[in-house]
């Protein structure tokens, strides 16, 4: 999962949790709220008795009745006054029923007991439940609507934050990780972030592909160092053995010693021309600007290599439309893919084997070079590695697949052609050779 | 005919002279750029080879000093750099071919033979072959004024031969002259061979073919013409 996703569903749930929580203790929290300002509003109104009674005299409220009472219509409060014997002290706020004119009414009641001279009072003061509770609904629900409400507005916010904030972490991905084709010939620009860890992300990122590019330039200049520097001592012992293969003229064993060596150094002198060839290819040293019609062409190469197909007894069939053209390419490059791909064609094939080259429009629109043969195969352990330079297997004692692959994927990669494989062993293989699609002029 | 070979590396200057000096081609020698300015400021030649690779200067620039003095001469550019561009540049300033390091012997004779019959029409007079005769400059093989249909290759293979003949060439070095830098190094594998069949098939049907020998083990030769 993204990490927007993650932030956007953890936001989510966690307003939604708060929410579901508030909701079960809005109720509970409001009665208590509501009882405790209601003792409190008991003790105000006590006090406020106690001033009027210490004004005005107990005796102005008795008036030589047993007691005194004084409630408003609807009963929703009272309080009472009278005498009562010295020993009951009290002074408790406690919810209680009382009948008032035939009515029995739950109340909240303060009960506090006084002295003034030798008598002792008691006062009550009394709230009925319902008056209290009765602004706990709407409290409730207007509280709700306002939190519900806040949690809105600070969801849209923090979702919005997020995703401000970590976008530079897309713009990353996106630049660095994503988009980048190997080498790194374009180099990247920095994100703009004011985040440090996502400049510290990007900085080393951008390290990290500079490292890679340099380390691939010294790859590259080595290779092609490596192979020039090769090439004059080479070119030294050619001429030498092919001289003493002159004066040998007479000496069959001499000759046959002479002969192995110069099939070494012929061996030699592929591998550094096929490495220089690649070093050339991957610095870009050819103009892609060719146009080339692929039956043209594979005819062109058939013309060179058709010589080895009488060697198997090899039958080849071709099918490809005149009409095709390509352009943007090098000829030259594409000759040798060709030429490569149909070579190991050969190569690999069996005795009165066959090899079809044949056309496809892939999804549509790519146009599609299939070259199938009816050859030994390629286990499907191999499969990966064949296109790698050096690899072992492809060193092999049956002379493997040499470099000819390699080269073959180095043309395909500098056009942007996508190079397949399927093979299965003892049946054939089947190399397809993609080209995007900016590369077939329109007819 | 004389030659100036400029070539810094000079193990392969003393072999490239002997070997021409044995053609009885007369050598000059010249390791860098300067001493090279130096000979074709004082000297006429028919054959420049220069190599791009010089220690004190480009061989390119080389090239184009050398011209003004030696306007006729042929140049042959010789380089481990096999550079694309060099190449056209190179040929773009005037030189006659272009060899790639490492290059045959061989290779280097049969291309200054190739320029010298086209440059200073030498050698366009018929090649004695057998019962046959060999046109060069035209390509044509022919007995008694007919010609045989050779192809492309074919013919290639037998001039080849014919250029060295008296020498073994061995199929590698066949296939290199045939096929270049497109020469599979699987040397063991009989495509020469078949060429050889196909081109001795369509000749024999003519005349006998004696002269065109296999050396077991070894590879090809043409006997020495009598």
């Amino acid at each position: 999962m993204k990490l927007l996703s993650k932030l956007t569903l953890f936001i989510t749930l966690s307003k939604l949790a708060i929410v579901l929580l508030f909701v079960l203790i809005l109720p509970s929290l409001v009665e208590r709220i509501a009882s405790q300002y209601t003792n409190f509003y008991l003790r105000e109104q006590q006090k406020k008795v106690m001033d009027v009674i210490a004004k005005n005299g107990i005796g102005y409220y008795l008036q030589d009745q047993e007691s005194y009472g004084s409630y408003t219509m609807l009963k929703e409060e009272y309080i009472s006054l009278e005498p009562v014997s010295v020993k009951n002290r009290l002074d408790t706020i406690e919810t209680a029923m009382r009948l008032v004119e035939q009515d029995t009414l739950t109340y909240r009641l303060l009960s506090n007991t006084f002295k003034i001279g030798k008598q002792n009072y008691l006062l009550e003061i009394g709230k009925t439940t319902s008056a209290i509770n009765q602004y706990n609904r709407p409290l409730q629900r207007i509280a709700l609507y306002v939190l519900i409400s806040l949690i809105l507005v600070t969801m849209l916010i923090d979702l919005l934050y997020t995703r401000i904030l970590i976008k530079p972490l897309g713009q990353i991905i996106k630049t660095k990780l994503l988009n980048p084709q190997f080498p790194f010939i374009h180099h990247s620009k920095k994100v703009k972030t004011t985040t440090k860890d996502f400049n510290y992300l990007d900085n080393s990122l951008i390290l990290l592909m500079d490292q890679i590019n340099v380390a691939f330039e010294k790859e590259r200049e080595f290779t092609a160092n490596a192979s020039h520097e090769l090439m004059t001592p080479i070119s030294i012992l050619q001429n030498k053995m092919e001289m003493l293969m002159a004066d040998a003229d007479e000496n069959e064993t001499l000759q046959q010693k002479l002969i192995e060596m110069m099939k070494t150094l012929g061996r030699l002198k592929k591998i550094v021309n096929s490495l220089l060839l690649i070093s050339r290819i991957e610095n870009d040293q050819f103009v892609k600007s060719d146009t080339l019609h692929p039956k043209e062409l594979v005819e062109e190469v058939m013309e060179e290599i058709s010589h080895r197909l009488e060697e198997k007894s090899i039958s080849f069939r071709m099918n490809i439309s005149k009409s095709v053209t390509l352009i943007n390419l090098n000829r030259d490059l594409v000759f040798q893919l060709f030429y490569n791909l149909i070579n190991n064609a050969i190569k690999y094939n069996k005795e009165q084997g066959s090899i079809t080259i044949k056309e496809k429009f892939k999804q549509g629109s790519l146009y599609c070079i299939l070259i199938e043969d009816t050859g030994i195969g390629i286990p499907s352990e191999e499969l990966n590695t064949i296109f790698n330079r050096f690899k072992k297997a492809n060193l092999s004692e049956s002379g493997g697949f040499g470099l000819g692959l390699s080269i073959a994927k180095s043309i395909a990669n500098y056009h942007g052609i996508s190079l397949k494989v399927e093979s299965k062993v003892n049946e054939g293989t089947t190399f397809s050779i993609v080209f995007p699609k900016e590369m077939l002029a329109d007819k | 005919m004389k030659v100036l070979i400029v070539e810094d590396e000079k193990t392969l200057a003393y072999d490239i002279e002997a070997f021409l000096s044995k053609l009885f081609y007369i050598c000059d020698l010249a390791h860098t750029a300067k001493a090279g300015l130096e000979k074709v400021e004082g000297n006429l030649y028919d054959f420049i080879l220069l190599d791009l690779g010089l220690p004190d200067k480009d061989g390119l620039s080389l090239l184009t000093d050398a011209r003004k003095h030696n306007p006729d001469a042929a140049y042959i550019i010789l380089t481990a750099r096999g550079n694309v561009e060099d190449r056209v540049k190179g040929l773009d300033l005037g030189a006659d071919d272009y060899l790639a390091k490492p290059f045959s012997l061989l290779e280097l004779q049969s291309r200054m033979q190739a320029i010298a019959r086209r440059k200073f029409a030498v050698n366009t007079h018929l090649v004695p072959l057998g019962d046959f005769e060999v046109d060069l400059q035209k390509r044509l093989v022919l007995h008694n004024n007919i010609e045989i249909d050779l192809t492309r290759k074919e013919f290639d293979l037998l001039s080849y031969l014919l250029l060295h003949n008296r020498r073994v060439l061995t199929r590698m070095q066949l296939s290199e002259h045939i096929w270049g830098s497109f020469a599979d190094d699987d040397y063991d594998s009989n495509y020469i061979d078949v060429h050889i069949k196909n081109i001795r098939k369509k000749m024999s049907a003519f005349a006998a073919i004696d002269w065109l020998e296999t050396v077991r083990g070894v590879g090809y030769k043409i006997k020495k013409q009598e």
